[in-house]
């Protein structure tokens, strides 16, 4: 056997040990998982403070229900189920999008691209781990406003679409804290971001009807993609399952994952030919 | 010769006394750092000017119905919200103050700053002193908006005296609790826990509703929440006429909260002391 033999035999070897795209990409989702619930700092704000900020608004404005305009039937609590998975769903993906950040400082990146592992692996793990979260902190918001009044009228289907409509969103936002950390290698960066996207949040139908609200902030609200999405996922919760509202809720946040993950592949592309 | 070396030793340390900085001058002269620091430190300054605005933008937007709410205290939502969005401008004023306290402990200024023959208390009174200066700020910037956006001020310039008032006593309170909590974290991240601190006092008061309108857990928890007199006393004059039943719960609210987290501030800077 020649040497030429030889190398070829073992880089075949090395070829067929290499497990597939779908195998690294979950063995990267587990890692992101383990590290992200082992640091509480990172998932502990994602669920106190839109819980937090719930019982203290529905207490607060309990009596808007009571103004003309506002939802029949529904309780402020009700009216609030899904503002408050958009925003849990909010701080978890940008936490869990700038540990990519901290994968780029403590180096952890530059070995896994020295390393035999297929480079969108690297990404979508990292994206995955935030999904899993996602449609846990979607669960474990119904689960426990549904006992105080925050009643989903959709049943399961409901929850199915507000799950699914988390798990896109997070794509969204863990896409964009990802391809900012990737861009810019600053957690700073990553978490100053954050304050933007509340601006957005709260321009949008996300703690009052849009119809209630005047002059050009109405304007901006009405006409704010979250709106849009926020609105047919709350149809799920306060009147009943409808596949036109899930539709319009689901391709919403379905666009808004596409352009995370296309502003995120960008910019670890761009690191990648840094790094090479 | 020896009784010259005494003498000379003394007549040293007589000088060193003599040349002691004064407590305002060295006050004054961290204040005009920290002024410094507020122009060279955009990513530090931003907030303070932005979080204002868009509070009193966003729950003005947001929330401009409630007014129709029976009972409702004022027709005009700015009058409510806007004094609201200047108290929590003044608290990320006063929150400012740990921030900026961190980074020094953190770049090794704090402990140079320590080793100088400058008095104690003069170092750590510097920080809530520059607060208060710094608090003008939002408070100018939602009368700004307020003015602009067409905002009610029955009580006329007695209403801005009591909301720099309030907001002078959130800021205090938040400066000195945050600076407690980061001279015993020592680190810039104790930011985080102090925000936590400031807003559920503020949010736990009657910053979006009155006491009255509230349903449920929360009216219990803020009839005895200091913050909602402090809230009282500088929304006042926005709502009605500026009175002393109004004033007074605020002014003690203040005094105490200044006292009690003076005391922990205080005790935590003691432990940093060498």
């Amino acid at each position: 056997m020649s040497v030429d033999d030889s190398l070829e035999t073992s880089a075949e070897h090395v070829h067929t040990a290499t497990p597939p795209l779908l195998v690294q990409t979950a063995a990267l989702s587990t890692r992101a998982i383990r590290g992200f619930f082992r640091q509480p700092q990172l998932w502990i704000p994602g669920i106190v403070f839109p819980l937090l900020l719930a019982a203290v608004n529905s207490s607060s404005l309990s009596r808007a229900s009571l103004i003309p305009g506002f939802p029949p039937d529904t309780s402020y609590l009700q009216f609030l189920v899904v503002s408050v998975i958009v925003q849990g769903v909010m701080f978890g993906a940008i936490a869990s999008g700038n540990e990519l950040t901290t994968d780029i400082q403590n180096g952890f990146f530059e070995r896994l691209l020295s390393a035999p592992v297929s480079r969108p692996a690297i990404l979508f793990g990292r994206i995955a781990g935030g999904w899993v979260f996602a449609a846990f902190q979607a669960l474990l918001f119904v689960g426990i406003l549904w006992p105080f009044g925050g009643t989903v009228r959709g049943g399961i289907p409901g929850v199915a679409v507000l799950v699914v409509m988390a798990v896109f969103l997070a794509t969204a936002i863990g896409g964009l804290a990802a391809g900012l950390g990737a861009r810019t290698g600053e957690p700073e960066a990553v978490q100053g971001f954050f304050p933007l996207v509340f601006i957005f949040l709260f321009m949008s139908s996300a703690f009052f009807p849009t119809a209630l609200m005047s002059g050009w902030y109405g304007t901006i609200a009405e006409n704010n993609p979250l709106t849009w999405m926020i609105d047919g996922a709350r149809y799920q919760v306060i009147v009943g399952f409808d596949l036109t509202e899930a539709a319009k809720a689901l391709g919403i946040s379905g666009v808004l994952a596409l352009l995370g993950l296309w502003f995120a592949t960008t910019q670890v592309r761009r690191r990648w030919r840094v790094a090479a | 010769m020896t009784v010259d070396v005494a003498q000379r030793a003394d007549t040293a340390g007589d000088r060193v006394d003599h040349h002691r900085p004064r407590p305002w001058s060295i006050v004054w002269r961290l204040t005009a750092r920290s002024w410094l620091n507020l122009v060279r430190i955009p990513a530090a300054t931003i907030p303070m000017v932005i979080m204002p605005l868009f509070f009193t933008v966003a729950f003005a937007g947001a929330f401009s119905a409630l007014v129709l709410i029976p009972g409702y205290p004022t027709d005009n939502i700015l009058s409510w919200m806007g004094p609201f969005a200047a108290l929590q401008g003044a608290a990320f004023t006063g929150l400012g103050a740990s921030f900026a306290l961190g980074r020094d402990i953190e770049g090794g200024f704090y402990d140079r700053l320590l080793l100088s023959p400058a008095s104690r208390l003069s170092i750590a009174g510097a920080n809530v002193f520059f607060v208060l200066f710094r608090t003008v700020i939002p408070v100018a910037i939602v009368l700004l908006i307020g003015a602009i956006g067409g905002m009610d001020i029955p009580a006329g310039i007695l209403a801005a005296v009591m909301l720099l008032l309030g907001a002078w006593g959130v800021a205090a309170i938040a400066a000195l609790w945050g600076m407690g909590v980061t001279y015993r974290i020592q680190k810039q991240s104790a930011g985080g826990l102090v925000q936590v601190g400031v807003f559920i006092a503020m949010f736990l008061s009657i910053g979006m509703m009155p006491v009255d309108l509230m349903q449920g857990w929360l009216p219990h928890v803020a009839k005895y929440n200091p913050m909602t007199y402090i809230m009282e006393l500088a929304r006042q004059g926005f709502i009605g006429e500026v009175a002393w039943e109004s004033t007074w719960p605020g002014l003690v609210s203040i005094a105490c909260g200044v006292t009690f987290f003076a005391i922990f501030a205080w005790r935590m800077f003691q432990r940093v002391t060498p």
